[in-house]
């Protein structure tokens, strides 16, 4: 166990919890935007970031990947950290002012749209939520990022087809932004994806990934229940008899 | 042969002596990259054709760079009983005279640089006289080396035998003492005295933050587990510059040999050297010297005896500047994407693999063996008071003599720009300085007399970082100089933490438009506020330092931006949205 002191407050935690684990047990909210407790913490936006007072010496750290430590003294609210998560708002609100999280976190910090930056309308903020539970929740890997800097966004292998993508649709809810679209075709519906390719329901479709899926259909009632591929991965992944999927959930029941 | 002692090695010694100051004549080409450029590859081939033709007996080899770069292809002729003459600016169509001169042992003066009477040999603490008492008649008139004013002021230590030996030779790098630390190390020093004796001589890290290499070994040595693991950093990214780049190429062996130490110091048993893409040459210089370092049993189980087992291998990067960054570098080693970890923990602790891990720089490594060999109390003799030893820089721009040199720390930027640069040319005035690259600073006209170290530095709104020094005449516009070192950082930027990705791009945005006439009020305070931001708020030092050519020019040339915003005016006429 560790002992810290957050806000003035002791705490004690397990050996190996972050600080932003911590900060809850004491109901101490810190805000967060690439942060999410089913998958590894990255430490890139930037928005959890505290005054960690080690040493003697004070560091701006994210709170997500900071490794408690006996000793600590974290301060959440200080008038600098204050003024680095509104310039973190800021400067994402200029990226993507049309996302709902990043107007909440505006409101929450008393931020304003700057006017000085040409709005960009690019809902993907590099958060990196969708990678890491594609790899680490799903187990497929079939997203990552592409390009480095300013162009550094979620993607599939080349910007072309993601030929892994199973159509689970996790990246899809832990987006924070909403910048990844995730439609389910009705039958005969027809749809194009980003690279031209033509797509007839029942089937999924994952604009972003270039991905059209298309669904398997219950041998009982007949519903599209979910994409074939998908199916075709968890039998082989967890050793399923052929026709394991071949009656939906809701006709098992 | 593999060397077991200090016998052996001396035996060595002697034998990499008559090949460096045979009995014949000896003939030295640059071919470093910078050598290679300016066309040395075709004199040498010129070279060997005519010494073939004129029936001359000499051993032709190739060197590194010897740092006289706005004077390659050189050429230096060892012969036995005369000076050593050196030859800049060689040509293919120069090279038949040149030979015949050399046959009849005589100067060429057309291409004649100087002459070299005698020739400190670093490490053995000796020197080789290549001619006794008075000089004879036919070299009178040449420059000694010590007088010639490139040379004057500088010291070579990291670079003691670039372009003096045959990089490829390892007897070579031996004759001048090379391995002798070593030997001496590992038969009589606990790895703590040599942690202790690199902390007393105070060396600090030579690029990027200066931290002292005995702090960070000690670090190492201390943090828990048994596997730990020697890098060494060679991923040289500024634009423009190449010091690592020519020690790797000049001198492989002095990086290896301080890699070695350093092992033994902290107590790893595998390194690795890490090169960025595109060094091509100093990739295959360095396996080489890893190959023959091995077959002398300098690498390998039990180094000479001592128990101590260290093996070292070559990795190349993809090229990124960020990957400069000891973090970025590990996650590209593991075969991840080349983006930072926030530290702590600091890789000492927990670097490759989650292992205790030491990343030094090629050039601080190639101190070590001379700290070790000559003694703490030598090194830290040289230098100022918190900045120990000498740097190697890369001085280019608008300077006479653009080169590699290697000066005391605390040498002024007047020395370096007048007195070893030769001033600038075609009788231009000075305007600024950037040391540091995109992560320094422009230091003012009227900070001339500032003492080049670590400290100085940064109170200047400066940086060391790996060493470039760029030359600016009046002709430069500091807006123009921002946007363009501002812009290599956002292309650099790994994109990961907000502030770098965002801000450094959005600073970079305001600074075009202002460079095309676009700029706005309250952009100059903007900016500033964004540049303070940013290098508080980024995840590691690349977005750290990305603001500082911006703080550095709104500290000294705030006119200049105004002129621009307000005025639209560029004086400097290079802005061409803009009037004079």
């Amino acid at each position: 166990m560790v002992k810290l002191t957050i806000d003035g407050k002791k705490v004690e935690v397990p050996k190996g919890t972050t600080v932003l684990d911590a900060a809850r047990k004491l109901d101490i909210h810190i805000p967060t935007l690439c942060f999410h407790e089913a998958i590894t913490p990255y430490g890139g936006c930037r928005l959890c970031i505290v005054e960690v007072i080690r040493d003697g010496a004070t560091q701006i750290a994210s709170s997500c990947v900071y490794e408690a430590a006996d000793g600590l003294e974290v301060k959440t609210a200080t008038d600098r950290v204050l003024e680095l998560r509104k310039f973190m708002v800021e400067l994402l609100l200029a990226e993507a002012p049309e996302a709902q999280v990043l107007q909440d976190l505006a409101q929450e910090l008393g931020v304003k749209a700057p006017k000085r930056f040409k709005v960009r309308n690019e809902l993907c903020i590099a958060c990196g939520q969708c990678v890491r539970a594609c790899r680490e929740i799903v187990g497929v890997s079939a997203i990552d990022f592409a390009n480095k800097g300013y162009e550094k966004k979620a993607s599939s292998p080349f910007f072309e087809r993601s030929d892994a993508c199973i159509g689970c649709g996790t990246c899809f809810s832990i987006c924070p932004t909403g910048a990844i679209t995730l439609k389910d075709l009705a039958e005969g519906e027809t749809a194009e994806l980003p690279d031209g390719t033509k797509v007839i329901g029942p089937a999924r479709i994952i604009d972003n990934w270039k991905v059209g899926l298309a669904m398997k259909k219950c041998k009982q009632c007949g519903e599209p229940f979910a994409p074939q591929f998908q199916l075709e991965h968890f039998t082989k992944k967890v050793n399923l008899a052929a026709d394991f999927y071949d009656v939906c959930v809701q006709c098992r029941t | 042969m593999k060397v077991s002692g200090k016998k052996d090695l001396q035996k060595l010694q002697k034998e990499g002596m008559a090949i460096l100051f045979p009995d014949r004549t000896r003939i030295m080409v640059g071919m470093a990259t910078c050598c290679l450029a300016k066309g040395s590859a075709e004199v040498m081939s010129a070279l060997k054709d005519e010494i073939k033709k004129q029936g001359l007996k000499a051993d032709v080899v190739s060197v590194g760079c010897i740092g006289l770069c706005y004077q390659e292809p050189t050429i230096e002729v060892v012969q036995p009983g005369k000076p050593k003459i050196t030859y800049g600016e060689i040509t293919p169509g120069k090279i038949p005279s040149l030979v015949a001169c050399i046959k009849q042992g005589k100067v060429e003066k057309q291409s004649v640089l100087y002459r070299t009477d005698k020739e400190e040999l670093p490490l053995n603490g000796g020197r080789h006289i290549f001619s006794k008492g008075a000089p004879q008649k036919e070299f009178k008139g040449i420059q000694e080396y010590s007088e010639v004013p490139f040379f004057k002021k500088q010291r070579k230590i990291a670079l003691r035998n670039a372009g003096f030996i045959d990089p490829e030779n390892i007897s070579e790098y031996i004759a001048r003492g090379g391995y002798s630390s070593l030997v001496n190390t590992l038969a009589s020093m606990k790895p703590e005295d040599v942690i202790a004796e690199v902390t007393k001589a105070g060396l600090r890290g030579r690029s990027g933050g200066g931290f002292p290499t005995g702090v960070k070994w000690q670090a190492c040595r201390k943090a828990e587990g048994k596997i730990k693991y020697m890098l060494c950093n060679v991923s040289e990214g500024d634009p423009g510059i190449g010091m690592h780049k020519s020690l790797l190429e000049s001198d492989p062996h002095s990086v290896l040999e301080g890699m070695i130490i350093g092992a033994y110091a902290i107590g790893a048993k595998e390194g690795y050297i890490y090169i960025s893409s595109g060094q091509t040459l100093g990739v295959r210089r360095m396996e080489k010297a890893v190959a023959d370092a091995k077959a002398h049993g300098f690498l390998g189980k039990s180094i000479l005896k001592s128990g101590f087992d260290f093996t070292v291998k070559v990795k190349e990067g993809a090229g990124a500047y960020v990957c400069g960054e000891e973090s970025a570098l590990i996650r590209s080693f593991e075969g991840d994407w080349g983006e930072p970890r926030q530290r702590p923990p600091y890789p000492a602790v927990s670097g490759l693999w989650g292992k205790p891990t030491v990343i030094n720089n090629v050039e601080t490594l190639a101190n070590v063996p001379v700290i070790m060999g000559q003694g703490a109390k030598w090194f830290s003799s040289i230098g100022s008071e918190k900045s120990k030893g000498t740097k190697v820089f890369s001085i280019v721009g608008e300077v006479n003599r653009p080169g590699l040199i290697e000066v005391p720390m605390g040498t002024t930027l007047r020395e370096i720009i007048y007195d070893v640069g030769g001033g600038l040319p075609r009788g231009k005035t000075l305007k600024a300085v950037l040391a540091g690259g995109p992560a320094g600073g422009c230091v003012p006209k009227k900070l001339m007399s500032l003492p080049v170290d670590y400290e100085a530095l940064m109170q200047a709104g400066s940086a060391m970082s790996s060493g470039g020094i760029i030359v600016m005449g009046e002709d430069t516009c500091m807006v123009d100089m921002n946007k363009y070192l501002l812009s290599f950082s956002e292309g650099e930027s790994c994109g990961k933490c907000t502030p770098c990705r965002v801000g450094v791009r959005r600073m970079r945005e305001i600074i075009t438009d202002i460079s095309e006439g676009k700029g706005r009020e309250g952009d100059v305070e903007l900016l500033e506020k964004m540049a303070l931001l940013i290098k508080d708020g980024a995840l590691c030092n690349l977005g750290k330092t990305a603001p500082n050519p911006v703080l550095a020019t709104l500290r000294y040339f705030k006119d200049e931006y105004q002129a621009h915003i307000k005025n639209k005016k560029c004086s400097a006429a290079v802005c061409t949205s803009l009037k004079k």
